[in-house]
């Protein structure tokens, strides 16, 4: 596929999303002019495209959807459910076509082109033939004079076009030069002869030199109509006088022409017959017989009542109408520019990721460069490489932020996916979509349509209670689905809510009982009840319906999110609703890290994460948790947790890290200082590594372990959590059993 | 010495397009996705012999680019084409009285397209 | 823009005058107004056009002006030395006979 091809293909697919967007919300909410507009402007653009690729199907189709959303747009047809859907279809039907393209088909295959033959029918009750009716008034407002006969006496003898053109005064402030156009008339046969009039320009005192006065008398030879004449003047033709007498035209018609004139007549007779439009005698013959009150006749030809052929000049009434529509039509498109649309560069995905990549290659090659520099003690280079860290810094951040996408167009979707569902199960649905502004990096996005997809069809399906019900509850008839996105801490959080039922808590705990998930006495909370359905081949559907009932339940959604090194959780109240909370990471690619050591291993915590660091008082033996300032804070020793050897060295510290609001500490030998990395993906040999998201290439060559501090929290808190309630759980068992009580209050 | 045509339009498709038609005509190119990119080309200095823009654009449309333009200088006499495919009179009268010369119909073929400049570049 | 040169020999209140730059509407004003003081100041003047690489309609009405003004002040203006573009334009306007002036360097009228 060539590059044109390509592009166009882009852009479509982003014009139809928001082509369908914008439908959406027509059947909403009356969202107004500009809505439809850019609607219109949407379909448009995919056809001016189509054409220039030459894709006819697209084009044809592409034609009629523009055609029927100009008359909306015009107010001509009302919106209607009805429309709306036949409009989204054509949306679908434009992708398919848009597929077509892509898989270089010709023409679309039957059952598409099938179809499309449908929609068209659909469309037709809104009629889609005045659009064609239009363009052809707008065509040409000259017929051709191709079929002037030469009707014997009368004719003047040359066989030349006259020309006749006064400029208006404007023409240069509108950034034409006449001379230009007359130029280009050469190029549509020959200037047989010209004469230059500045009978209009005043005296030199009042002649403004920016203005135009001039006008030409042109005698001109070429095998192109009058249209095609015309067409050069095209631009100038409203505020300049033009007449076009085609070759053999009567003597009549050169009369009537010096009579419109503003020129003196002898001066304009003398002219004509200079330059050959008109024999003296005639110009004598015809002088005289105006001279005379009769109409004008020669040789006995009646022509004189005919209308002149060439006349097209435009009355002064005419174009003051257009000055009053031009003044219509701009408070129009003042509005039009409320509309902001994101404006783009488009390169290709994989330019981008050779960029990040070798943006990461000089951030490792950038701190080694640094920790050389501290090691020489060399102050100079110490203070040039923390510049050059700096401006590493700058080029990382502005790289990655050429990845970073908003997420409202990922929300957008489920517009759609909402409409569709509810109204498949006779649900009154309505998607609200806040934070859609908030920006993550395009290989997140990308990756987060199918989670999000079982989240939203979940919430549609099993959330919302049928309208029996909520009218039970006293809640609205019209269920709500929220989307939500915000930063947080350099995490992004994604929500997913509904004002459904909620998690019915002890069905979720009988079903964990039954599957041998807990035990029959464990002691939980009902976050940790809830939390439950992301366990492997957990599902509460009783019905299964043909949106979310897949079978597969939330653990596939939690293996995404974490393949993401995101986590997820769910919030519910039994009646009120439920909120899914998906927190990710900014990106995948780079991050601050903290480094640490352990005996001779290296370990990166992830800035983000990391609170405070302090030095370890050992004075808690054997329990695993200290008092941070009155607050219990239980900690992972890596040591333990890593399995290294060597001596435990006399002062141990603590990185107090932190993650979706739950602290631990993490005791380490040594702290190392910040360093900016690359994650490298860990080989699928370390992937059963618990508390580990990756590696990176320290500046000395060596390899560090990057810490993926959720799991290790996890680890954490599960570790104490059997403390509490010694439920079937992983992890190993750590801790005394006697400090069982002490987890909900401060040691010491 | 080659003519400078500076492209304004919000449509990928058609800056590659057109760009790709005036550079095998010996056209130098500039090019903008926007109004906005636009102006700030022309304001930094940017020497063009003729702009062409869309009229139909988000944020800034080409009106107000035309009326922007012809207040600088350096452009109150260049030649100003804008691209249209309504056959809507008054746009072409509105685009006129923002101080436009002339205009393409879009879909224009290449001849249309290179016969226009012809026609207006100084 | 325009300087003066060295009055031509013999004829008093003759004087030249080079155009050194386009004559194009962006400078037809300033233009203008040069050109007309040259010649209310002299009652001779040879106008060199040798260095005009560019001239437009605003340019050739400006021609036009001063010959025009020049005759209803009973003097005498001439243009020489030509410059292709100038030389070019006044012939598509078919201006040559009007200004009277020869062209020089014609070139495409050479044979």
């Amino acid at each position: 596929m060539d590059e044109l091809t390509a592009t166009f293909i882009d852009e479509s697919r982003t014009l139809l999303a928001a082509m369908e967007g914008g439908l959406l919300q027509l059947e909403q909410a009356d969202a107004g002019d500009d809505n439809v507009g850019g609607i219109f402007r949407a379909a448009h653009t995919i056809k001016g495209g189509a054409g220039v690729i030459e894709c006819r199907f697209i084009e044809a189709f592409t034609h009629i959807v523009e055609n029927v959303l100009d008359r909306v747009r015009a107010g001509d047809i009302p919106v209607s459910p009805g429309l709306v859907s036949v409009m989204l279809a054509c949306c679908d039907h434009i992708g398919a076509l848009l597929g077509v393209l892509v898989a270089g088909q010709p023409a679309p295959p039957q059952e598409v082109a099938a179809e499309g033959d449908a929609l068209r029918a659909q469309l037709g009750q809104w009629g889609d033939d005045d659009g064609q009716a239009a363009d052809c008034a707008d065509g040409s407002t000259v017929p051709l004079s191709e079929a002037v006969t030469a009707s014997g006496g009368g004719v003047v003898s040359s066989d030349a076009w006259h020309i006749s053109v006064r400029f208006g005064t404007d023409v240069l402030r509108m950034g034409m030069d006449p001379l230009s156009f007359l130029r280009y008339l050469t190029t549509l046969g020959e200037i047989v002869t010209i004469e230059t009039l500045a009978d209009a320009m005043p005296d030199a005192a009042e002649m403004d030199a920016e203005s135009c006065y001039l006008g030409f008398e042109i005698r001109f030879q070429t095998r192109a109509g009058k249209a095609e004449i015309e067409r050069v003047f095209d631009f100038c033709r409203d505020d300049c006088a033009l007449h076009i007498l085609p070759p053999q035209s009567k003597c009549s018609d050169y009369l009537q022409l010096i009579q419109e004139l503003p020129e003196d007549a002898m001066r304009l007779g003398e002219i004509l017959v200079r330059i050959g439009a008109l024999t003296q005698a005639e110009l004598d013959a015809g002088l005289a017989a105006q001279a005379q009150p009769t109409s004008v006749e020669f040789d006995g030809d009646e022509s004189g009542a005919r209308a002149p052929l060439g006349e097209i000049l435009v009355g002064q009434q005419a174009v003051r109408q257009e000055v009053v529509d031009a003044a219509v039509l701009k408070q129009a498109t003042v509005k039009d520019r409320k509309i902001a649309e994101s404006r783009m560069v488009r390169i290709q995905a994989d330019k981008l990721d050779q960029l990040i990549d070798l943006v990461g290659e000089l951030v490792i090659s950038g701190a080694s460069t640094h920790l050389f520099a501290q090691r020489s003690g060399l102050s100079e280079l110490m203070e040039s490489t923390s510049v050059l860290s700096r401006l590493v810094e700058s080029i990382r951040d502005a790289a990655l932020q050429l990845r970073m996408v908003q997420i409202g167009e990922t929300f957008n979707r489920f517009n759609r996916v909402v409409r569709d569902a509810s109204r498949e199960l006779g649900k009154d649905i309505r998607l609200a979509i806040t934070g859609g502004d908030t920006e993550l990096d395009k290989s997140v996005v990308e990756k987060l349509g199918d989670p999000l997809m079982h989240l939203v069809r979940n919430a549609v399906d099993h959330g919302i209670e049928p309208a029996a019900v909520r009218a039970e509850r006293g809640k609205p008839h019209q269920g709500t689905v929220r989307l939500n996105a915000y930063h947080d801490s350099g995490s992004i959080v994604i929500e997913v809510g509904d004002d459904g039922g909620g998690l019915a808590i002890e069905r979720i705990r009988a079903k964990a009982i039954a599957r041998g998930l807990i035990a029959e006495d464990a002691v939980m909370s009902g976050a940790e009840i809830s939390n439950l359905i992301f366990e492997a081949g957990f599902s509460t559907a009783e019905q299964v319906t043909n949106l979310s009932g897949r079978g597969v339940g939330m653990d596939v959604v939690r293996r995404d999110i974490q393949a993401l090194r995101g986590t997820i959780e769910v919030r519910s109240t039994e009646g009120v609703g439920a909120a899914f909370c998906i927190r990710l990471p900014l990106t995948l690619a780079i991050i601050d890290g903290f480094l640490v050591g352990v005996g001779s291993a290296t370990y990166v915590v992830p800035l983000d994460s990391v609170v405070e660091c302090i030095e370890l008082q050992e004075t808690t033996t054997g329990r695993n948790y200290l008092n941070l300032r009155g607050e219990v804070l239980p900690f992972v020793r890596l040591r333990e947790m890593f399995e290294i050897g060597g001596d435990v060295p006399a002062r141990q510290n603590v990185v107090v890290v932190q993650h979706a609001g739950q602290k631990a500490g993490l005791v380490v030998d040594r702290l190392l200082g910040e360093f900016q990395t690359v994650i490298k993906p860990l080989g699928a040999l370390f992937q059963h590594l618990r508390g580990i998201g990756g590696s990176t290439i320290l500046g000395s060559g060596e390899v560090a372990l990057i810490l993926d501090v959720p799991a290790l929290l996890a680890l954490v808190t599960s570790a104490e959590e059997k403390l509490v309630s010694p439920a079937p759980s992983r992890g190993r068992p750590s801790g005394t059993p006697d400090s069982q009580h002490l987890i909900l209050q401060p040691s010491e | 010495m080659s003519k400078t045509i500076f492209l304004v339009d919000d449509s990928a498709t058609i800056l590659m397009s057109v760009s790709a038609i005036l550079g095998k005509a010996g056209y130098s190119v500039e090019k903008a996705g926007s109004a906005e990119e636009a102006l700030k080309k022309l304001n930094a200095g940017a020497k063009v012999d003729l702009l062409i823009t869309d009229l139909n654009m988000p944020g800034m449309n080409g009106i107000e680019l035309i009326k922007e333009v012809r207040k600088l200088p350096a452009y109150r006499f260049q030649p100003i084409l804008f691209l249209t495919t309504e056959s809507q009179q008054s746009r072409k009268a509105e685009a006129k009285a923002a101080g436009a010369s002339g205009w393409i119909v879009k879909p224009a073929t290449a001849d249309d397209l290179l016969n226009t400049i012809k026609l207006v570049l100084r | 823009m325009t300087h003066t040169q060295a009055p031509s020999a013999g004829a008093a209140g003759a004087a030249a005058l080079a155009v050194t730059d386009d004559m194009t509407v962006y400078s037809a004003r300033a233009r203008k107004e040069e050109l007309l003081s040259a010649l209310a100041a002299s009652t001779e003047l040879e106008l060199d056009l040798s260095a005009v690489t560019a001239i437009d309609v605003a340019g050739v009405q400006l021609l036009i002006l001063l010959k025009r003004e020049a005759a209803a002040q009973g003097k005498t203006l001439r243009f020489s030395n030509h410059s292709p573009a100038v030389v070019e334009t006044i012939d598509f306007c078919n201006l040559a006979g009007p200004f009277g002036d020869p062209m020089l360097i014609a070139a495409h009228s050479a044979g």
